[in-house]
């Protein structure tokens, strides 16, 4: 399965602000842009990912050595789908760097609203990821969940090793700490699950909308 | 006459059986010939008259995957027999190439001259063996069109190529190219039929065959599925009927197709129906379209001509008289050349000018580099800006568009190199009138320099709509009539050959005192005189003012509407006008601009307030404390937000620093000791950084340990320091055990520093089993419950 690291031609200020936690607040423009422009210099989009057949009564995702998967939210989502998508995305250290930088300098703001820029560019990223894969299944007759990540729910991060390795991602650079931390810092893992349109397994929301995630006072949560 | 392609390959030899799970479809050719051969001639039978080859995957990095590479020319042969052999004389065979499955650098990992020995070798097989067409079919990628293409115009010159890209539902291929750019790409590059196949079924396909033919004249072809799939007792199914899908035959020819055919789910009786339906059709008269200048990136075309609005072309990446550019990118950085196209195409240029001649480096492999960074930054078309006929193919080759070379003169290395080039590449190229015996001396002279390059181009393949014609601007200062002989010129290539023009402006006024007023002054008039995209500095506001009111003048803005929409130009401006005047207290006044965060007004309004006899402390106290008071309160109640806060603190380390500066004696009165860390495991750090910001701009003296910290050196600094309160933070669950550790180690230790603990995956249960003598869900929070904390000692 490919590598592609997809070009963005724009990173999207509301999600950064969201990210930021400036909801929907009159805060100025012009920095949220300066740093979404910044951010696309330095950012080093990469992705790849893999597919599998899934077995969902089982949780059993049949690569090689088989991986099964762990966490009732993750096994609820997947109910029903027969293949399953294991999906990684990172901008690179560049930009992390610079955040930091500008922390230490003393632009305390800006750096905030960067690191929400970067988080905004990997989860595009992996939203032209699937663009790119949907065309391959819909031709099958396959349809889409929306991507879910170990930490969303119940699912337990311990189960990135296993994530990593089925979705090959030495090849981009993503590793992980022994705390089970992404490095890059700004990289994601995910699994979206594929089932057969019409088979009577049904799109639950439109994307990650936050329901499932327990922390309610996360900044960035979207609102209902 | 409509050409009738054939239908899907790959169902049909399932169907068959011969096709067993596993197996390569392609290595069929070789092991079962006959039945290739029969499903090729029940599509002569259902009437078509061009068949392709069962060869979409049988190109070398697909057949890898099947221990199968060394056969690509054995299995492409026998494939090109079958077809042959099924076809006789009541078909043409069409020698079918598919995609790689992988992206192009830097879109994926494979590099652009192994995609292009890929379809090499692919084509030259498919060639020898006798097809009558090259079909590259089903491409996502533009680039990987144009590796293909540019190896099967190589490797089978005699034979035509029909392009075929997939279409998205929101009508771009994946990659983002769009119709027309593909149209214009491909074109200029030498497609023989341009076309779509897959994904789509021919209803969603109509839009995009229409697109096509407004922009280019090649024939097009359309080979849609069957619909858009579903599944029924457990089977993808592609579901229109033969009949249906035979009804949009007339559709799809009168959005100007004339090769139609279909792909997955279609059967010899789909064909069968086009072949039915296309015969009752009438064929559309040929209609030739006026060939403009069109330059296209990956996903954007942009058209330069009279009609439409003037197209800035920015100049600012170019090393010349820029020794700060120039060393960045002899060292093999790129970040400036980033930000200059970034930042001209939000000033408004629209095509960007790529120079890099720096003295001393490899131009070919800078071309290269800065050609791949920028077109993954920006959708604007690319200006290869060079006299280096290496750093020029380097450039072409790769870039994922259609560029305009800059330039190409009546000098004879120029014409002899630099047009072949255009051609192979499908460039268009800017003329500059000059020759290896200098300048022309008058407009008729240019004249003849642009009859001598355009003859000589035209001679090689390029057409009208291959040319921008520069007006070669000299300097008044040393040529009195120079401004005079270019407006002249400009009409003279308008009235001549009709084409657009352009030409760098600065020059004219070399020498001269207030250039910026001549250089807008000249502007205005070549405007008029008909010039159409300027080289010039897109961030020259004066240039940029004389461009919209020419616009407005010369009737491409209609009415001035856009105009009117920049605020600039407006006598009041909207803004300013609200901008309140309270009259303030001094100490008022610096804790209002703490809380707006306007670190750049706090140092004067402290010097404002000492004029005025208010001691440090009443600064701190009733300015700078208060106001992180009030912004915490506010930010409690959700009337501010993090980034808000986070100014305001910036505000407030601008004040202390300044109050430190001015009274260097007071600077060690702090309010207490705080160490804080991101405890061991944890490497995310800004969370812990914003409190450390807060509880520093705050008055707290600080020590910040960073991330991914040892218990054991959290507790000794603890203990160095003094500390009043140890601030520990986790962000997962796999770390936040840590801050057990870490509150364990300080009670043995002896250690009566208070603990406030906070981090993504804590909360006040876990904080107060961990025997934590705070939790702070925010920094906001944090900062108040440090000054709590201290208070109470």
């Amino acid at each position: 399965m490919p590598i592609y690291n997809a070009s963005l031609l724009e990173i999207n200020s509301s999600e950064t602000k969201r990210y930021a936690g400036l909801g929907n607040s009159d805060f100025p423009q012009s920095l949220i842009d300066e740093a979404c422009q910044e951010a696309r210099l330095l950012i080093q989009p990469r992705g790849c990912w893999e597919m599998y057949d899934y077995d969902w009564e089982k949780g059993i995702v049949m690569a090689s050595p088989n991986f099964r998967i762990e966490g009732n939210s993750i096994l609820k989502h997947l109910r029903g789908c027969v293949r399953i998508i294991a999906m990684v995305a990172t901008v690179g250290h560049d930009v992390e760097n610079e955040i930091n930088k500008h922390f230490q300098e003393g632009r305390y703001s800006y750096s905030v609203i960067l690191d929400a820029a970067a988080t905004a560019a990997v989860e595009q990223l992996a939203d032209m990821m699937e663009r790119a894969m949907d065309q391959e299944f819909n031709k099958l007759g396959m349809a889409r969940k929306w991507r879910f990540s170990p930490g969303y729910g119940d699912w337990p991060i311990q189960q990135q090793p296993e994530l990593l390795r089925i979705s090959d991602a030495g090849r981009i650079g993503i590793g992980l700490t022994e705390a089970m931390m992404l490095t890059p810092r700004k990289s994601i893992t995910a699994v979206a699950g594929l089932y057969w349109k019409d088979a009577g397994c049904n799109q639950d929301s439109e994307g990650h909308d936050c329901s499932s995630c327990c922390k309610y006072d996360c900044l960035a949560r979207k609102k209902f | 006459m409509i050409y009738i392609f054939d239908g899907a390959m790959g169902t049909m030899l399932q169907e068959s059986g011969a096709l067993k799970p596993g197996m390569c479809p392609e290595q069929i050719n070789i092991e079962n010939p006959e039945v290739v051969q029969s499903i090729h001639k029940l599509y002569v039978e259902a009437g078509a008259n061009i068949i392709e080859t069962n060869t979409f995957g049988a190109s070398r990095l697909k057949l890898i995957h099947y221990g199968l590479e060394d056969k690509v020319r054995e299995i492409n042969k026998a494939a090109v027999e079958n077809a042959k052999n099924a076809a006789g004389d009541k078909a043409k065979v069409a020698g079918g190439m598919g995609p790689t499955g992988r992206f192009i650098k830097p879109l994926g990992d494979l590099d652009f001259e192994d995609a292009y020995a890929n379809y090499y070798e692919q084509a030259s097989a498919l060639a020898e063996a006798g097809a009558d067409y090259i079909l590259i079919e089903t491409s996502i990628d533009i680039q990987e069109m144009r590796a293909a293409l540019l190896a099967a115009k190589e490797a089978a010159s005699n034979l035509p190529v029909i392009c075929q890209l997939s279409y998205s539902e929101d009508g771009r291929t994946v990659t983002g190219t769009d119709p027309q750019s593909a149209a214009v790409i491909l074109d200029a590059m030498g497609a023989d039929i341009i076309g779509m196949n897959c994904s789509l079924g021919p209803e969603q396909l109509v839009p995009i065959v229409k697109k096509l033919a407004e922009n280019t004249e090649k024939p097009i072809s359309v080979q849609p599925n069957a619909g858009l799939p579903v599944l029924i007792n457990g089977e993808t199914v592609f579901p229109m009927s033969p009949a249906d899908f035979g009804k949009w035959t007339p559709e799809l020819i009168r959005a100007g197709a004339t090769y139609i055919g279909g792909c997955c789910g279609t059967t010899p009786e789909h064909i069968r129906e086009i072949a039915k339906t296309a015969a009752e059709c009438k064929i559309p008269a040929f209609k030739p379209l006026r060939r403009r200048l069109m330059l296209a990136s990956r996903s954007k075309t942009v058209t330069i001509d009279k009609d439409l609005p003037t197209v800035l072309i920015g100049e600012r990446i170019n090393p010349t008289g820029r020794k700060k550019l120039a060393a960045e990118i002899k060292e093999g950085s790129f970040i400036s050349v980033k930000r200059e196209a970034i930042d001209q195409v939000k000033a408004g240029a629209r095509l960007l000018d790529i120079n890099m001649g720096v003295g001393g480096i490899d131009q070919a492999s800078a071309m290269r580099r800065a050609i791949t960074e920028i077109s993954q930054l920006t959708d604007a078309p690319l200006v290869i800006d060079t006299t280096d006929a290496e750093a020029l193919e380097a450039g072409l080759r790769i870039y994922p568009g259609r560029a305009l070379i800059n330039s190409v003169s009546a000098e004879k290395e120029r014409l002899d190199k630099f047009i072949p080039l255009a051609k192979k590449y499908g460039a268009a190229i800017l003329c500059l009138p000059l020759t290896d015996e200098g300048l022309p001396q008058n407009p008729t002279e240019r004249l003849e320099v642009m009859d001598v390059i355009i003859s000589k181009a035209k001679k090689a393949g390029l057409r009208d709509g291959d040319f921008i014609l520069d007006g070669l601007v000299m300097t008044i200062a040393s040529a009195t009539d120079a401004c005079l002989q270019v407006l002249e010129t400009l009409r003279l290539y308008r009235e001549k050959y009709g084409y657009p023009s352009t030409m760098g402006l600065s020059n004219i006024s070399f020498g001269l005192p207030n250039r910026p007023l001549v250089n807008s002054t000249f502007f205005s008039m070549c405007l008029a005189a008909g010039l159409d995209a300027p080289i010039m500095n897109p961030y020259d506001e004066a240039m940029q003012n004389a461009m919209q009111a020419s616009m407005a003048l010369l009737a491409k803005d209609p009415n001035g509407r856009e105009y009117s929409k920049n605020e600039s130009f407006l006598a009041v401006p909207k803004k300013a006008a609200t901008a309140k005047q309270v009259d303030m207290d001094s100490i008022s006044s610096i804790k209002a601009a703490v809380i707006e965060g306007e670190t750049e007004k706090v140092a004067a309004l402290i010097d404002d307030a000492i004029a005025e006899g208010k001691s440090p402390n009443d600064i701190t106290e009733h300015a700078l404390t208060a106001a992180m008071n009030d912004i915490g309160v506010d930010f409690g109640a959700g009337r501010v937000f993090l980034p808000q806060v986070l100014l305001a603190a910036e505000a407030m380390r601008g004040a202390f620093i300044h109050l430190k500066e001015q009274f260097p004696a007071q600077s060690n009165k702090d309010k207490g000791t705080v160490v804080i860390a991101t405890v061991k495991g944890d490497v995310h750090d800004l969370g812990k950084n914003i409190v450390g910001a807060l509880l520093e701009n705050s008055g707290f003296r600080l020590i910040d340990l960073g991330k991914d910290v040892d218990a054991e050196k959290i507790v000794r600094a603890a203990i160095e320091n003094k500390a009043d309160i140890v601030g520990l933070c986790a962000l997962m669950t796999t770390t936040m055990t840590q801050i057990d550790e870490v509150i364990r180690k300080l009670k043995n230790a002896g250690c009566d520093a208070k603990v406030m603990v906070g981090g993504a995956a804590l909360t006040q249960e876990y904080a107060d089993e961990a025997g934590a003598d705070a939790y702070a869900a925010d920094g906001v929070i944090a900062m108040n419950l440090a000054n709590e904390m201290v208070k109470k000692e």
